[in-house]
């Protein structure tokens, strides 16, 4: 049973750490939480679902499509929300409040649109192979996931490190006007990372119906506290604290079912996030910049 | 229409806009300071099982039910403000949601707030003027408040904590004050709405129930006292003059909250604004 | 806009609201609550297309002594408020004869005492939970209790798949399959059974893999999971994908086409009770799911059908009266015939039974309904003999 439980805390938290990951990148350098990510995430899943069962496009295609509509969405939402309110210099509560109206935004049309039931990808979208030690199995669809979003991770982190947009991206998040004043477009570089944390947020809700056949315009809500917990864990702003961040949720909720009760599933990652906020709201691994990379 | 059944269709729509405009001033409460906590709805919880159990269980009269559901909230509001406010901005929104989503689910696992059934049959004690007379005296007190040294402490510590504090301002006991007394309006809130709906659980209390309360307060504005109570009036007569748009009714509630972000950034209700107009 | 001008405009907004209840006055008008919105829209929007079909087929053959039926639907979002609110302006100010709804079974606690002190039927057609009908005479239900049908599906599966020893998992934030999960574990323990594990899940959770895990290691007989379909699927896949090859039992929620068309394979062996059987051969039942699927383009479930039946039980009480005009004495005498009632639709033959009530204070009627027992074959519902 306990391996099997390491496999399910695994491929748990490796979708917690993707959804993180994008979370956390607006928050190191918009320096706002971004409250609609749960509703990108939503909204991801769907269009790549439509694109499957609508247009019969096959995964290979859907799957990045669905990124780039996500990612669109995430743009706008930072042009039409986001800018107005950089611009105005508006108090930090302002895009929280906004961006949670964007959300009850997307779910109502989501509903619309889609329907309040459950919708799944067609069954043998995905090669249905599987692996056994003993008692202990592996699906592929769980291997590509956490293959998936650690290769994202990876993707992310030397992008930040490595690439001039990276540099960019970090002094940005040292400081805004000093950025500025060197010339970096700053602007364009909010609505890039708007785009790529909304793509990354797609891309966890089309894994997400992958792996779960779950597809609903409520998805986001739950995902969207979820995360909240892990890049708290990880600490905000922490591209690498995010996604450790994530896979400890994924962690300690499991083994809360093994050892505890699930009936405190869900209580013992928020009473983690309550308890690290007091004792390192930095949080585990961060030192709250994203300097780190 | 008769008096009798314009008060049956309306009376739940008009104790609501009284509820929740109790709930816009709890938050008004922790707002003015400059600090956004989320914590309303679940100090709403704890209230109205607090009064409610009071209510079922014992023969106690009406009143001590109402002072359990503001006492109790304001106790656990003391007791996780003290390490919770030493946090600000984003984290302390954080900290209390999350403290929020753990009490909603702890209501849950109780034996005694009856799990995800809830209380059912919670006697209707609540008439009309219990909610007029606690909101008339809420808002006498938090307006007596703001006029006070304490309410210039409160606009002090918004716009700059280090400064108040270096004033000589006891920062971290007016924060914990205001926290605190939000927290007791939010339960005596929680109890009287228990007391005229009958029934309670836990969903009631959640995430939504903390953004619903947050909106009420920023659609009106936290110019002054009036913005709360207009947000909240709008908010409660909003659902009903949209039932026609069906699907799409929370469509619009979010627009709202998006539009007036966006483009009355102090609420409906700007003193100033309204005066100049007048004159003109 | 000057303060004036707000003033009119909001006065503009709600007159309307105060004047509604002077339209339509010759139709005979039945609230319908139920959940159109947020979700539990996904059996709000099953139940109201019922009394929509059943509507029209009633008024196409002339209505109630040549009276059309007139429905007044109204969102009440799955919440206990605006179950309140809806019911009020239900009753109040479009003065219907009638309400159906609440969806959900909280929501009918909510409401159902409005009805009762206003005395007018309240009539759910979903609400599964113990001690609605309880609230006072005038609330019925078309839906029989959970308590009435897990004994019977649990009896058959012992018998057939010699059973001894069951894990549980169900959702313990939701009144429906909490209230579920308290009638198998009593009628568990009334037939001996031994119950090896109990997890739980919350609303919105899709990932059931550790509680499954857990539960596997257990070794038990059969899983019992008074879930929803749509969850239910999703357990039923992932117990699958875990190796997992006990049979499932279930309660009301799985008695659902969608359940089979989501879990495919994964839900072979599964044993169901419910109120209404969707191959149920009866030309009443045939009638119903070609209708409905011509109206609607998709198959109906169970909660659709009950709610078609429901609007005929009335409608049939409605026969045997007449209405004089007077609202007030109109609700009275609809509440006098209906228990009377009995009707043969597409749940099979029906009939209400006078509920216990507690401390023997008035209480109103449940269904009287033999539920079926059924097993899933080849992705088919199979009845259990």
């Amino acid at each position: 049973m306990w391996e099997q439980q390491l496999v399910n805390a695994i491929s748990l938290g490796s979708v917690y750490a993707l959804f993180a990951l994008g979370f956390t990148l607006v928050f190191g350098v918009l320096g706002v939480i971004n409250l609609s990510h749960g509703g990108i995430f939503m909204w991801g899943a769907y269009t790549s679902l439509a694109l499957v069962t609508w247009f019969s496009m096959p995964l290979w295609i859907a799957f990045p499509a669905g990124m780039l509509c996500a990612g669109c969405l995430g743009l706008l939402i930072d042009i039409l929300i986001l800018k107005p309110l950089r611009n105005r210099q508006a108090n930090h509560l302002m895009p929280m409040i906004a961006t949670i109206g964007a959300t009850i935004l997307m779910t109502s049309l989501a509903q619309g649109v889609f329907g309040a039931d459950n919708q799944r990808y067609p069954a043998n979208l995905f090669p249905d192979l599987e692996f056994q030690w003993g008692e202990t199995r592996l699906t592929l669809l769980q291997i590509s996931i956490t293959v998936l979003s650690l290769l994202l991770t990876a993707v992310m982190v030397w992008m930040l490190k490595r690439t001039r947009m990276g540099l960019a991206l970090r002094a940005i998040a040292e400081s805004r006007q000093t950025s500025a004043l060197l010339g970096i477009p700053v602007e364009r570089l909010f609505h890039m990372t708007s785009f790529m944390a909304a793509a990354l947020g797609g891309a966890a809700g089309i894994l997400i119906g992958l792996s779960f056949n779950a597809i609903s315009p409520f998805m986001g809500q739950s995902m969207l506290h979820k995360g909240i917990a892990a890049v708290i864990l990880g600490g905000l702003g922490d591209v690498r604290g995010a996604v450790l961040g994530g896979f400890f949720l994924g962690a300690s909720e499991v083994f809360a079912v093994t050892f505890l009760s699930s009936d405190y599933r869900d209580a013992f990652s928020f009473g983690l996030l309550f308890l690290m906020l007091l004792w390192r709201p930095q949080g585990l691994f961060g030192t709250g910049k994203l300097r780190e990379g | 229409m008769d008096w009798v059944s314009w008060w049956n269709a309306y009376s739940d729509i008009i104790l609501g806009i009284g509820i929740n405009g109790l709930l816009a001033l709890s938050i008004y409460l922790t707002l003015s300071c400059g600090l956004l906590t989320l914590a309303n709805a679940a100090f709403m919880g704890i209230g109205a099982y607090a009064g409610a159990l009071v209510s079922m269980q014992t023969s106690w009269p009406f009143s001590v039910a109402l002072f359990v559901a503001t006492s109790l909230p304001a106790t656990a509001a003391i007791l996780i403000g003290i390490p919770l406010l030493r946090l600000t901005g984003v984290y302390l929104a954080m900290a209390t949601l999350g403290f929020g989503e753990v009490v909603r689910i702890i209501l849950l696992n109780m034996d005694i707030t009856g799990g995800a059934l809830g209380l059912n049959g919670i006697p209707p004690l609540t008439q009309w003027w219990h909610v007029l007379g606690t909101l008339i005296l809420t808002v006498l007190l938090v307006v007596a408040l703001k006029k006070s040294k304490m309410g210039r402490a409160f606009e002090a510590i918004r716009e700059d904590e280090t400064a108040a504090r270096l004033m000589g301002i006891h920062t971290d006991r007016i924060k914990l004050f205001a926290f605190v007394l939000g927290a007791a309006i939010a339960g005596l809130a929680g109890g009287l709405s228990a007391h005229y709906t009958f029934t309670l659980s836990p969903g009631n209390f959640g995430f939504e129930a903390a953004v619903d309360i947050l909106t009420m307060a920023v659609l009106g504005g936290i110019g002054g006292v009036p913005g709360p109570l207009m947000g909240a009036a709008i908010l409660t007569i909003l659902p009903e003059l949209l039932r026609g748009l069906q699907d799409y009714r929370m469509a619009a509630n979010g627009l709202i909250l998006v539009m007036v972000v966006l483009f009355l950034p102090g609420g409906l209700w700007q003193p100033g604004r309204f005066r100049k107009r007048m004159s003109c | 806009m000057n303060i004036k001008t707000s003033c009119r405009l909001l006065m503009a907004g709600l007159l309307p609201l105060f004047f509604f209840s002077l339209a339509h006055a010759a139709d005979i008008k039945i609230g319908v609550a139920e959940a159109l919105t947020g979700p539990a829209s996904q059996y709000g929007i099953p139940i109201r297309n019922g009394f929509e079909l059943a509507a029209d087929e009633i008024n196409a053959q002339g209505g109630i002594h040549g009276v059309p039926i007139q429905l007044v639907v109204e969102d009440e979002r799955g919440k206990k408020e605006e179950a309140i609110n809806v019911y009020k302006k239900l009753a109040f100010r479009d003065k219907v004869l009638m309400i159906f709804g609440p969806t959900l079974s909280n929501s009918m606690f909510a409401a159902g005492p409005i009805a009762n002190a206003a005395h007018f039927v309240a009539f759910g057609t979903s609400n599964t939970a113990t001690g609605i009908t309880d609230m006072g005479p005038y609330t019925f239900r078309s839906s029989p209790m959970e308590s009435d049908v897990v004994p019977v599906t649990l009896k058959s599966a012992i018998s057939h798949l010699h059973i001894r020893t069951a894990g549980i998992i169900y959702g313990n934030d939701d009144a429906f399959t909490k209230s579920g999960y308290d009638v198998f574990r009593k009628s568990l323990e009334d037939q001996h059974m031994v119950i090896a594990g109990t997890e739980t899940y919350s609303r919105g959770d899709v990932d059931f893999k550790p509680q499954l895990t857990k539960l596997m290691a257990l070794h038990p007989d059969a899983i019992i999971c008074p879930c929803l379909s749509e969850e239910g699927a999703n357990i039923m896949l992932q117990a699958r994908s875990l190796g997992m090859k006990q049979p499932f039992i279930g309660g009301n929620g799985f008695n659902s086409p969608q359940l089979i068309q989501n879990a495919g394979k994964a839900a072979e062996g599964t044993i169901v009770g419910s109120p209404w059987f969707s191959d149920n051969p009866s030309p009443e039942n045939q009638h119903f799911i070609s209708a409905y699927r011509k109206k609607y383009g998709t198959p109906p479930n169970q909660f659709s059908a009950q709610s078609y039946d429901a609007l005929y039980i009335v409608a049939d009480a409605l026969n045997h009266i007449a209405l004089s005009g007077n609202l007030n004495s109109d609700r009275q005498s609809l509440r006098d015939a209906l228990p009377k009632t009995t009707h043969i639709g597409a749940t099979g033959k029906f009939a209400f039974r006078p509920a216990h009530g507690q401390d023997k204070k008035p209480a109103g009627y449940d269904a009287d309904q033999l539920p079926f027992v059924y097993v899933i074959k080849n992705g088919q519902f199979v009845l259990m003999k």
